[in-house]
């Protein structure tokens, strides 16, 4: 294989091969740029206590912020979405087959129409 | 086989080459800025190479390691994300310089890698183990998501009105848009459908930098710096070293979607110069485009506005600018079929 061609598309085209050389070469100019500065730092000492603003010192657990939360930007800006998203999923299995059988209807009704050749 | 082996080695130089060029010219860049910033706040600001002070006092500092981290990843997160921030800018014409990947990546690739970065600074806020750097790095993931549709519709529009004008061309090639600048090829709703994907460029290069007023990762006056809040000494001088080569990453891609020209192109039949005068005349425009970029995509918004909440960088990025950018594509295709 040679690894100066490329994958290509009718659109596009990448090497994967090139692009992992150069970002190994950077990862290591990258690393001795990092190893130039200063390494150490007082272990074990209250330099290494995480920030809290001022609170008081908490264990692990008490601070750790829950990946539920990651969304909560989108939620709160597409709350009219979600909120109906969430209609819809009532835990009624005979609401879901309703919406099943419908979507397949009306999916065979598409492709009756326009589908095919 | 030879040829292959002279190739590669003309990569790996012109690798290094850019990324010095692209960590020189990005601090020199944030000097000009915070002294336009300034200036516009009727302050004398700091001398120019002040970033570049920044860094060299970053690198003689502890590099305090907190107690809850996962010390490999926070360590590794700004070595990454340095590295893939520069590999960017390896596929992304300098001028009349061409990139030293251009012919092995398309702008869809360089849209994809532009996510390494920003997951490299999310895995470190992760790993630092602190309230704050999780919820900045929670707040740069919504960012990421945001972003990411409208700066999808602005290059598929521009794409597609290439691939429609000149079937045969690679249209997500940047060769091809330096081929058929975009100015040159729209009608009159084509140029008001790529005057509006500008703006919106202009805003997602806010939102990529983390800029007032998509600063909501760092948003020092809430989260305390947020993701890097736990970072000092050289993993934060590296963070700064990525964030100054961004910068110019993003501002060479709207130069190449948006203004590709070079002055060569124009002046090389009145004037006669050596091609390395006039490959020295079109770099210095460039960089010229880019400081021009610059200062409409960051330094004038960040002195204008205040920053956004979350749910507003969502709306505005997922609302409004998605509008806008398919407003535009609508433009760009009602120019195609009259």
């Amino acid at each position: 294989m040679n690894p100066l061609g490329n994958f290509t598309t009718p659109s596009g085209f990448w090497n994967p091969i090139l692009w992992l050389l150069v970002f190994l070469i950077l990862l290591l100019l990258a690393y001795l740029i990092w190893k130039r500065g200063e390494e150490s730092y007082k272990r074990g000492t209250m330099q290494t206590d995480p920030f809290l603003s001022g609170y008081g010192p908490e264990s692990k657990e008490a601070i750790h912020v829950r990946a539920g939360n990651i969304y909560w930007g989108f939620t709160r800006a597409l709350k009219g979405y979600y909120s109906f998203l969430r209609k819809i999923h009532t835990g009624i299995i005979n609401d879901y087959v309703g919406w099943y059988i419908g979507i397949l209807a009306l999916m065979l009704l598409l492709y009756l129409l326009w589908g095919g050749s | 086989m030879v040829d292959n082996l002279i190739h590669l080695i003309e990569i790996i130089i012109g690798t290094i080459l850019v990324g010095a060029f692209g960590i020189l010219f990005g601090l020199l860049t944030k000097g000009i800025d915070r002294k336009l910033a300034a200036h516009m706040q009727w302050r004398i600001g700091p001398p120019i190479i002040q970033p570049f002070r920044d860094v060299k006092k970053l690198f003689c500092k502890e590099n305090i390691v907190p107690r809850n981290a996962v010390t490999w990843l926070y360590n590794s997160a700004p070595i990454i994300c340095l590295a893939s921030t520069i590999a960017v800018l390896l596929y992304i014409p300098l001028g009349s310089i061409p990139p030293v990947l251009g012919g092995y990546g398309d702008v869809i690739l360089i849209l994809y890698l532009l996510t390494i970065p920003s997951l490299a600074m999310v895995a470190g806020g992760f790993a630092s183990g602190s309230p704050f750097a999780t919820v900045g790095a929670q707040r740069e993931m919504v960012l990421m998501m945001s972003y990411e549709f409208p700066l999808a519709t602005t290059v598929i529009a521009l794409g597609w009105k290439i691939s429609t004008l000149h079937p045969g061309s690679v249209a997500f090639s940047l060769s091809t848009f330096a081929r058929y600048p975009v100015w040159n090829i729209m009608g009159p709703f084509g140029i008001i459908g790529a005057a509006i994907l500008l703006v919106v460029m202009l805003l997602v290069t806010t939102g990529e930098i983390t800029k007032v007023p998509f600063d909501i990762a760092e948003a020092e006056t809430e989260i305390a710096e947020g993701l890097f809040v736990e970072y000092s000494g050289k993993n934060l001088g590296l963070f700064y070293l990525a964030d100054a080569v961004k910068t110019v990453v993003m501002a060479s891609l709207i130069v190449a979607l948006f203004f590709p020209y070079n002055l060569s192109t124009y002046l090389a039949s009145h004037i006669s110069l050596p091609t390395i005068a006039w490959q020295t005349v079109d770099f210095l425009f460039y960089l010229f485009k880019i400081e021009i970029v610059i200062f409409f995509a960051m330094t004038f918004i960040r002195v204008s506005v205040a920053r956004f909440k979350v749910d507003q960088v969502v709306r505005v990025y997922w609302g409004y600018l998605t509008l806008a950018a398919l407003i535009a594509l609508l433009l760009i295709a009602l120019d195609v079929l009259l």
